[in-house]
């Protein structure tokens, strides 16, 4: 039941980063998100993997309030699609996690193909560096939660990893395109 | 650590050390040096770790720092190539783990083939181009500095990761992948208009020889991938870079060091890209000989491109004779001994 509302809180997180133009929106998708990853690597991996996931999410979050468009801006007028997007993310993850693949562990399969799914797929949509860098941030919890399936769960580092890698996300300064000779 | 990439990451260190001690002093060799160094570092982490998520997390955050560093096109479009990389390397690697049917595991050598070639930038998912771009932000970084180092690592890890059907089916992908990119990148090299676009078709091309030396997965093609990304990161990319320093100068007819280039770049004899060929072609022909004759026939496609190449470089002075002596002797002589760098490799 656990690992099914932490899949859940994990999907609605990476939506919300999907859905949100304004800094607050992306946040508390950023903050969700990290939320559910971290609920689901308590259970794969134990409260230190949970910790470097939600403590990375949070310094992500807080740093993603310092820029970028103000306010919530959740599901603007001409984000139908986004929602739509949302909703075909969590029938294909339920699908993959719970019909076509087998064994425990469906809320992790879940959370991770929604997380794999809807960030790239932000990324590849928005042209805004506040708005990728939030979605990068997703990615990389995604990817830090899923190594749970991988041979070496009892190590937190892959979590660690993810961890800094969001946190950075947040927290970069972004250049604008220059034209030197390096 | 598979020894591959140990190797491959000295070699990038070498062309490093190459591009810093033979740049012109009015090359800004400190920058270079600095951003150079951290893709080194990251490579050499991601050579290092453990796992094959946390090399995958590195990546992530190499190529965010690629990203961050500025360049001539805009961050959104530096950031995406990455990220979809990671993101259809680490759908592959659930696909792989999953408990399921076995079709799933195809689905996941789909994915980590798919997300080797956008890390590297190869087709069907080049990464947008600007020939007056610096190099480290640019696509060349990947082509030609990162990417061998992360392919290999990507290469022998996703062993592991695969069963023995999914790992053929990886193979088998890899090779598809790579005839496109050969023929596709040596025609392009060959009929491209731009000068600095043709040079980056011409890595694409290498890149096609590479992935179809890592696809026939006998020791041969695994010899014949080192030799090549050698010939990609100490032969093409300083030729590439010197090309880029005299690129306001140009050749008012050939001359012998033209033609000497240009059969450096066109993989003949006594260059290292020979013995890749050869390597390569008797892999293939251990496999499947209709392979080995069909890879022959689009190795020819190199020699246009290649004398284009070869003639846009303009007569060396200063340094940059050094340059090129030193270029042409190293990969002459790994062409002609290639022995050492494959026992180094275990190879």
């Amino acid at each position: 039941m656990l690992e099914a509302s932490a899949g859940f809180i994990a999907w609605l997180g990476a939506s919300l980063v999907v859905v949100a133009d304004g800094r607050r929106g992306l946040a508390l998708g950023v903050a969700t998100s990290a939320l559910g990853m971290a609920g689901i690597a308590w259970q794969a991996a134990g409260p230190a993997a949970a910790l470097a996931l939600a403590a990375g999410g949070a310094l992500a979050a807080a740093g993603r309030l310092r820029s970028g468009a103000p306010g919530w801006r959740i599901a603007p007028p001409g984000s139908t699609p986004r929602i739509v997007l949302c909703i075909g993310a969590a029938l294909v993850a339920s699908w993959v996690g719970l019909v076509v693949t087998s064994g425990g562990g469906a809320g992790l399969r879940f959370a991770a193909v929604v997380a794999l799914v809807l960030a790239p797929a932000r990324i590849l949509w928005s042209d805004d560096p506040d708005v990728q860098l939030s979605a990068v941030a997703v990615l990389a919890l995604g990817a830090g939660a899923a190594s749970a399936m991988g041979p070496s769960t009892a190590q937190p580092w892959s979590y660690v990893a993810a961890g800094l890698v969001a946190a950075a996300a947040g927290w970069l300064p972004v250049r604008p395109e220059v034209r030197d000779a390096a | 650590m598979p020894p591959e990439s140990v190797e491959v990451l000295v070699f990038a260190a070498v062309a490093l050390v190459l591009t810093a001690v033979f740049a012109e002093p009015a090359s800004p060799r400190r920058g270079l040096v600095v951003k150079g160094g951290v893709g080194l570092a990251g490579s050499a982490a991601i050579v290092t770790v453990p796992t094959f998520d946390i090399a995958l997390l590195v990546l992530l955050m190499v190529g965010f720092l690629q990203a961050v560093i500025g360049g001539v096109r805009p961050f959104e479009v530096r950031l995406r190539p990455v990220v979809l990389a990671v993101a259809l390397t680490a759908a592959g690697l659930v696909f792989a783990r999953a408990t399921g049917p076995e079709v799933l595991a195809r689905f996941g050598a789909v994915g980590l083939g798919a997300g080797l070639a956008a890390m590297i930038g190869l087709l069907p998912y080049i990464h947008v181009f600007e020939g007056d771009e610096p190099v480290a932000p640019s696509p060349f970084a990947w082509l030609a500095f990162l990417g061998p180092v992360v392919a290999t690592v990507f290469v022998a890890r996703t062993q592991q990761e695969l069963t023995a059907d999914a790992w053929a089916a990886f193979g088998a992908i890899l090779i598809g992948l790579g005839f496109l990119n050969l023929v596709w990148g040596s025609l392009a090299t060959w009929l491209a208009t731009s000068t600095a676009a043709a040079w980056r078709y011409s890595f694409i091309a290498d890149w096609g020889l590479a992935l179809c030396a890592f696809g026939l997965t006998v020791i041969d093609g695994r010899r014949a991938a080192l030799l090549v990304l050698f010939s990609v990161t100490l032969c093409r990319l300083p030729l590439y870079l010197l090309w880029r320093h005299a690129a306001g100068e140009r050749p008012v007819k050939d001359r012998p060091v033209n033609l000497v280039v240009a059969a450096a770049l066109a993989g003949s004899a006594p260059f290292a890209g020979f013995a890749a060929r050869l390597l390569l072609l008797r892999a293939a022909t251990q496999v499947f000989w209709p392979l080995a004759l069909v890879l022959a026939l689009g190795m020819l496609l190199w020699l246009p491109g290649s004398l284009r190449l070869g003639r846009g470089v303009a007569l060396p002075r200063g340094r940059q004779v050094a340059a090129v002596v030193v270029v042409l002797a190293v990969n002459a002589a790994a062409g002609l001994y290639p022995l050492p760098l494959l026992s180094a490799a275990r190879l």
